[in-house]
């Protein structure tokens, strides 16, 4: 189970994160998240203050994981982007390497081949900083020893019937 | 897979609510969901049917604050519980680190209980997991209703690997917390266990001081990021990379499309990608990109890049159009 943990430090959120920006100003799209296929929100730029990110990852990655199972039904072995259009607003996912998916909220002031171009140049940097997070994590890591016990005391106040 | 985010300062678990149809899955989310405050817990999320059956999944998102400088989230999934709904069952276990296995105490349902933890067997099997190794909680449920049969019963059928059980009653809430309390402690727990011994020894826990595994990595990784006015001791430098982060997010740049430069990009770009072959000009585009990125200077990345896409771009568009004109109005 902790062979394919994901541990992210400051230095390559900041690489992550300079990638997004680069991306939204290019495609001049309104906001960028980077998701995990398990549903864990990785990081986000643009403006996202309106959103509920917890819920729109796992979303997102539900959404991504059911597209997966229909392209195996097809013969593909995955689908790697997804487009999702609406009046105003339109989503583009795109997968980057082996377990995220990078996600662009976009509206009517760019274009799909824009927002398009710039994710596919976005996920290909954004693949190789995943590959560093990998070769790094293979150090292990994990929480500290008292993590757990400070948890329940927590839990004890919060789960109250 | 325990998700921990050194940026954010974040310890994310998924926890998935298994067993068969109707066993009170999603009736346990909303349980919590209503007992706990406000400023805990997000919204829950349900993808039902128009029957409130469970098409793909509920999700309820659970942060109980700062422990050791890290926020602790929990993110609770149900599974449909329905037998033909085992595509997308098998989908919300991808990443699991912890499963409550709801079981139906009552009779009739033995069967689906049954059938319900092998087919959790097979599915954790295609992830990759072993049953034997993934924290699980077995509960017990709907203890409330009349004929139901004996935990000693339930417990030898079911009970595979010694789980630790709870009897549950989850319509009225009895048992609720007590199961999703030590499927978090297991989960945490083991966590803990698989990780480094060296670099995790206990921190003089104060206020929001990191734990000693961020300490320890945090003064190359300082250099790395460039943060010459930081404090020399470690825990400074950490907290101020933090709060660096913080203000990038929300200093972020005016919404996109007033800067000049930025409408000249979009502009050049848009006739490239007008004039066909986008494709191929794309993928060229995008190779020279690549290698400009590799070279870039961090002040301004943008700048860097772009002009070597649209140069090349624009010669090549406004080439064809202007043959084409000359040809058609045989202009010389």
């Amino acid at each position: 189970m902790s062979d394919d943990s994901l541990i992210i430090y400051e230095e390559e959120i900041k690489q992550i994160e300079a990638i997004l920006t680069r991306l939204l100003k290019g495609a001049e799209a309104k906001c960028a998240l980077l998701v995990d296929k398990d549903g864990h929100m990785i990081t986000r730029q643009g403006f996202t203050q309106s959103l509920d990110t917890t819920a729109l990852g796992a979303l997102l990655a539900g959404s991504f994981a059911s597209t997966k199972e229909i392209a195996r039904l097809v013969g593909e072995p995955e689908f790697s982007v997804l487009f999702h259009q609406g009046k105003k607003d339109h989503i583009h996912m795109s997968i980057v390497g082996e377990r995220s998916i990078l996600v662009v909220i976009f509206d009517d002031r760019t274009t799909i081949g824009m927002v398009r171009l710039y994710a596919k140049e976005a996920s290909l940097e954004l693949t190789k900083v995943f590959q560093e997070i990998q070769n790094n994590s293979k150090g292990g890591a994990g929480i500290s020893d008292d993590f757990s016990e400070e948890a329940q005391d927590k839990l004890d106040d919060i789960f109250q019937d | 897979m325990v998700s921990i985010n050194y940026s954010a300062r974040e310890v994310c678990c998924k926890i998935v609510y298994y067993g068969p149809g109707l066993s009170g899955k999603t009736t346990n989310l909303q349980y919590v969901h209503s007992k706990v405050p406000n400023n805990t817990r997000g919204d829950l999320i349900s993808l039902a049917t128009e029957a409130d059956r469970t098409l793909y999944f509920d999700f309820l998102p659970i942060n109980i604050g700062t422990i050791n400088g890290f926020t602790a989230k929990f993110q609770l999934y149900t599974v449909p519980g329905q037998v033909y709904y085992n595509a997308t069952r098998k989908l919300v276990l991808r990443g699991v680190d912890g499963i409550v296995f709801v079981a139906d105490s009552q009779p009739e349902k033995m069967d689906e209980n049954i059938e319900s933890i092998t087919n959790l067997e097979e599915n954790l099997k295609e992830y990759g997991y072993d049953i034997n190794n993934i924290p699980v909680v077995l509960q017990f449920n709907k203890r409330d209703l009349p004929g139901v049969l004996p935990v000693e019963e339930l417990n030898a059928r079911l009970n595979k690997c010694n789980w630790p059980t709870f009897e549950a009653s989850a319509s009225i809430g009895n048992g609720v917390f007590d199961t999703l309390k030590k499927i978090i402690k297991i989960v945490l727990d083991k966590a803990k266990s698989s990780s480094a011994p060296k670099i995790r020894s206990a921190p003089a826990a104060s206020g929001p001081t990191p734990p000693p595994d961020v300490q320890a990595m945090s003064p190359e990784k300082s250099e790395l990021v460039r943060e010459p006015a930081l404090p020399p001791s470690a825990t400074g430098e950490v907290r101020s990379s933090t709060g660096k982060i913080i203000v990038t997010e929300a200093a972020y740049r005016p919404y996109p499309g007033s800067e000049k430069e930025a409408q000249r990009e979009k502009k050049i770009s848009s006739v490239a990608l007008a004039s066909s072959k986008d494709d191929e000009l794309a993928a060229a585009s995008l190779e020279k990109n690549v290698i400009a990125h590799d070279n870039k200077t961090e002040e301004s990345p943008i700048r860097m890049h772009t002009p070597q896409m649209a140069p090349s771009l624009k010669r090549r568009g406004e080439g064809k159009k202007r043959g084409f004109f000359k040809r058609l109005f045989g202009i010389k």
